[in-house]
């Protein structure tokens, strides 16, 4: 059976030339690949308007646009109130920039030509102050604003650190436990491996209240948790998520159980007569032996644990919080704000997109391998 | 370190010969293999299986929220509130309707796309460049997935709405925030974000059909469609039933993309089972209750799975 498995390189190499096929399966294979193209163009549809809508400023997102707008010429009979409520203007800001005394105040209902009079602004520097605000304007509250006591850098970084601590810490314990699972001979293997299985039929929605009362009565034990923005609170809830990210699955430990059987048992021993230990063995031999199941993991969680929404959302302060939670906090802030909330869920996604775009072969050959085990 | 450079033949399993458990030496192999086994099951036990019990005494309980200082012994009423309380019905039974009409929906979405798209990559021979394109959406939040779908299919704003209408297509917009919008909507967005990962699982079904299988029913003249029901389908029973265990598991705790369509405030229409019992244990405080209602939900959704994984299990070996 094994030996006549098909593998993804023999079906491509499998693709004969279109001349050389029949007239019917030519017809269905150019079928085929009309359907594709088409529903390549429905999944690409919507990652491109999200990007347009970033532009597209939410006074005149009641039309359709399908291209980059054009940046909208200066209307100076715009009320300030309204410029604040959708466009999220800083009135502060303005006041410094446009050399409005401090003490003064705007009405909400004054207009832009208004305010050029009472002051004594050339309309061209109140024009060139607004250049641009249109289009702009959500990617610069979402670049340097703030949203629950965090801004959007910190929490990619978070985000970034807890992905990538959490995979190392993940693929290191999961080869571990292959390793002391391979080739499940034993009953108490088994058992543990039956375990681990449980995972992919237990919801986290099911655990996450238990759980974040284990995590409660764990925090108490640390006098430092109770203080608001302490560091020792900071850092005891991102070590939550990521002990909740290293614990395991069923997919890290069916792809290295698998993975460490298949490994003849002939290497450890000549391993361990040329004087290797058991540490030395896992670290020289198996692990670079590992290369393709790693990869596997890495490519499948790695999308997880950057999406990662619940347990963020659950266990972090919003001025300590990952890039998902932040961008659901400052959706909320903004709510009549569409520009800023499609800048920022585009801005969440194009990180890890151009991480894809870059190791597509990875992605594609992982994923297979991956779900191959299942 | 020669040794290592050798690739071990592909698909060898090592069948050695069973350790005895009796001898010192099988006993101290025991011993070590636990060494490293231990690490990694310490946190997934307590993080993953002693929640499960933790909650246990809870359920018996009034406990209104976390640390909450007065709890009571109450016995099974959390238990028997699914069926006599008016109150949690009427909370509890619009979202499990809602719920119910999604996963089955969704559901089909795995057969539409996941399998559709399989069946047609093996035809036209694996292209990596369509696998990037379709597996794309797999990047992608759920929660950004919930905002999309407002992005596209909001009533007055979508932009999918607007190109609609203005093809000719569509005459009242959809609205994503009503009933009927969030329960058809939803499962297409999610098709679509799960369908390079359903279209992987049945692919690699397909991969595992031997080869001279298909080519003989070929040179014997058998048409698509009894290629289909007699070869392909008889032999990917474990695909099918892993793509039905990780959609049925998935959908019935879909959560990030109601929170981003504002079911945890402001749209009770997106109320699904998972943010009921969300909104229970961290905003209403009646954390027994929720706890209770999630495990009587999501138990006997658990025996499924476990019978499901046997059942692929025994068709795998």
């Amino acid at each position: 059976m094994t030996s006549q498995v098909q593998t993804l390189e023999a079906l491509q190499a499998q693709r004969t030339s279109i001349w050389t096929l029949s007239k019917r399966r030519l017809a269905l294979r150019i079928f085929g690949i009309a359907v594709m193209l088409i529903y390549s163009a429905f999944t690409i549809f919507p990652f491109y308007i999200l990007f347009v809508r970033t532009f597209v400023a939410t006074a005149d997102a009641g039309e359709l646009h399908l291209w980059l707008p054009k940046a909208r010429p200066v209307d100076m009979n715009t009320e300030v109130g309204n410029l604040s409520v959708f466009y999220n203007l800083d009135l502060k800001e303005m006041k410094q920039a446009l050399g409005i005394p401090k003490g003064k105040f705007l009405g909400a209902r004054e207009t832009l030509a208004e305010i050029a009079k009472k002051y004594n602004i050339p309309e061209e520097r109140i024009k060139s102050y607004f250049e641009g605000f249109y289009l702009f304007n959500g990617w610069q509250t979402l670049l340097f604003g703030q949203a629950g006591g965090s801004n959007f850098w910190a929490a990619l970084i978070r985000t970034i650190l807890i992905a990538f601590v959490s995979l190392g810490i993940l693929i290191v314990l999961s080869i571990l436990t292959g390793y002391g699972l391979a080739g499940l001979r034993r009953r108490d293997q088994m058992y543990v491996y039956n375990l681990y299985l449980l995972q992919m039929v237990i919801p986290a929605m099911l655990i996450i209240l238990p759980q974040y009362q284990m995590f409660q009565w764990f925090f108490k034990l640390f006098p430092g948790y109770d203080v608001q923005n302490s560091f020792m609170r900071h850092a005891l809830q991102l070590l939550a998520v990521i002990l909740i990210n290293i614990k395991g699955t069923a997919l890290s430990t069916m792809i290295f159980v698998s993975a460490i059987s298949g490994i003849p048992r002939d290497l450890e021993e000549s391993a361990m007569l040329d004087g290797a230990g058991r540490w030395q063995y896992i670290r020289h031999i198996l692990f670079p032996l590992l290369k393709v199941p790693i990869v596997s993991l890495t490519v499948i969680q790695l999308p997880l644990f950057y999406n990662q929404f619940l347990e963020p959302y659950v266990y972090l302060d919003p001025a300590n919080t990952t890039l998902l939670p932040f961008i659901a906090n400052t959706a909320g802030q903004f709510s009549t704000n569409f520009q800023v909330i499609y800048s920022g869920v585009f801005a969440s996604i194009l990180p890890l997109l151009v991480v894809y775009l870059i190791f597509r072969r990875f992605f594609v050959e992982g994923v297979m391998a991956g779900a191959i085990k299942g | 370190m020669q040794v290592a450079a050798t690739k071990p033949p592909s698909g060898v399993t090592f069948q050695g010969p069973t350790v005895p458990k009796t001898t010192a030496l099988g006993r101290r192999r025991i011993l070590e293999d636990w060494k490293f086994i231990l690490p990694q099951l310490f946190f997934f036990v307590i993080l993953n299986i002693v929640p499960l019990f933790v909650a246990i005494p809870i359920l018996l309980t009034d406990m209104s929220q976390f640390n909450d200082p007065l709890v009571n012994y109450v016995g099974l009423r959390n238990f028997v509130a699914l069926f006599t309380d008016r109150a949690v019905q009427e909370d509890y039974l619009p979202a499990f309707q809602r719920t119910i009409i999604f996963v089955a929906l969704n559901y089909t979405t795995v057969y539409i796309f996941g399998l559709t798209l399989a069946l047609l990559m093996y035809e036209i021979g694996f292209r990596g460049g369509f696998f990037t394109v379709i597996y794309l959406p797999l990047m992608v939040s759920g929660l950004a997935v919930g905002y999309m779908a407002s992005m596209l299919f909001a009533k007055e704003t979508g932009s999918a709405n607007l190109l609609l209408m203005r093809l000719g297509l569509l005459k009242e917009p959809i609205n994503i925030y009503t009933a009927t919008g969030t329960a058809l909507l939803l499962p297409l967005m999610v098709g679509w974000r799960y369908a390079g990962y359903n279209m992987a699982i049945f692919l690699s079904g397909l991969l595992s059909i031997p080869k001279e299988t298909i080519e003989s029913a070929v040179v014997d003249g058998a048409s698509y469609w009894q290629r289909l029901t007699r070869i392909y389908f008889p032999q990917m029973w474990p695909s099918f039933i892993l793509a039905t265990t990780m959609c049925l598991i998935g959908s019935w705790a879909v959560f990030d993309e109601l929170v981003a369509l504002g079911a945890l405030y402001v749209n009770p229409n997106a109320r699904f089972l998972s943010v009921l019992f969300f909104i229970y244990g961290f905003q209403v405080e009646r954390l027994s209750m929720g706890m209770t209602l999630a495990l009587e939900t999501f138990l006997p959704l658990m025996l499924v799975g476990i019978a499901l994984q046997r059942l692929q299990r025994r068709l795998q070996y």
